[in-house]
């Protein structure tokens, strides 16, 4: 599963300083940049087959239906490099011993926002150990993500596929079965839903065949997740998404 | 580690070098003597800031995590 750098933890490439300042109180405060690479080859590649047929409007991805979604596909990265910048702030003090960092990505904001602080205490009883404390808020854009994939899904490149997702109900509760990955579930791509709960892929006809994360447990709100497990969650995500949509690519690129 | 334009490596390196030496054997003390590494500070981000305005990196203010302002939405 780990087979690319995942995009909550990527391959930093690159750090800059911004800004660096000693506060009243002896505080060091750094700004950094941060140039991170992404690892989704699929994503890009599905995104880079959309921004070849934007000028004819034809399809958005080759071997599909004519239906233009050309609209949908610069949204989602807007470029067909995985290079990305998060910018970082972090607070060092030499008196209490302890160090505060915050990041946020400040690329690809149109589809996730990851917003991450880390801060390092000594041990209340134990001053050779160092205390962590991680949090994240993980926005997931579900508009745009949503969108783009019911695109995607309405353009199905598999006949395979195709067969299997008409094979289930569209509304089946998140139950598993010998193969998870071709039951459309409601838990997992609820989270790329916008807040009113309205999506066109609810009520697709091919409906989007994601597993149901195992570690999801905060219900999703406002097109949020946020939770004890929501850097996992949405890696999950991301990574079921990428997967997908391999696998949806390659038989188009085969008979292009 | 590069940095965000590799005509800013050197510089980088350079006030890296200062930078930890300070860090470790002043501020780390509590020795409240000036940052001397001032100039090649001054230096490196000149060069940083021409970079990240060719590349048209967005990092306008952004406040996160309690102090947040409005996000700009870009997709690039």
């Amino acid at each position: 599963m780990r087979k690319y750098p995942n995009p909550m933890n990527p391959c930093v490439v690159g750090v800059d300083v911004l800004e660096r300042t000693v506060d009243g109180r002896g505080r060091l405060h750094s700004h950094r940049l941060l140039s991170t690479e992404w690892g989704l080859p699929a994503l890009v590649k599905a995104v880079s087959l959309g921004r070849r047929r934007h000028g004819d409007c034809s399809a958005g991805i080759p071997g599909t239906p004519r239906r233009c979604a050309c609209e949908l596909h610069p949204v989602i990265l807007g470029t067909s490099r995985t290079l990305t910048y998060i910018k970082e702030h972090s607070i060092v003090d030499p008196v209490e011993k302890r160090m505060e960092l915050c990041s946020t990505n400040i690329t690809l904001t149109n589809l996730v926002s990851v917003d991450e602080r880390l801060v390092y205490t000594p041990h209340p009883e134990n001053p050779e150990m160092t205390v962590l404390t991680q949090e994240a808020i993980i926005t997931v854009k579900g508009i745009s993500l949503g969108s783009y994939l019911e695109s995607l899904m309405a353009n199905t490149i598999s006949s395979n596929a195709k067969k299997i997702m008409s094979s289930f109900p569209s509304h089946a509760p998140s139950s598993r079965a010998s193969s998870p990955s071709q039951i459309p579930s409601a838990e997992a791509w609820r989270l790329l839903l916008p807040s009113d709960g309205h999506s066109q892929l609810h009520f697709s006809p091919q409906p989007l065949c994601v597993q149901t994360c195992p570690c999801l447990e905060a219900t999703p709100r406002n097109g949020s997740t946020t939770g004890t497990h929501g850097r996992e969650a949405v890696e999950w995500v991301i990574r079921s998404l990428d997967a997908e949509l391999e696998d949806l690519a390659a038989p188009a690129s085969e008979r292009a | 580690m590069n940095g965000v334009g590799k005509a800013c490596t050197d510089m980088k390196h350079k006030y890296n070098k200062c930078f930890n030496c300070w860090f470790a054997k002043k501020f780390l003390k509590r020795d409240s003597s000036n940052d001397p590494c001032t100039d090649l500070f001054k230096h490196y981000q000149q060069c940083v800031q021409k970079v990240i305005k060719e590349k048209e990196i967005p990092i306008e203010g952004l406040g996160f995590m309690g102090h947040s302002k409005e996000r700009p939405e870009s997709s690039s």
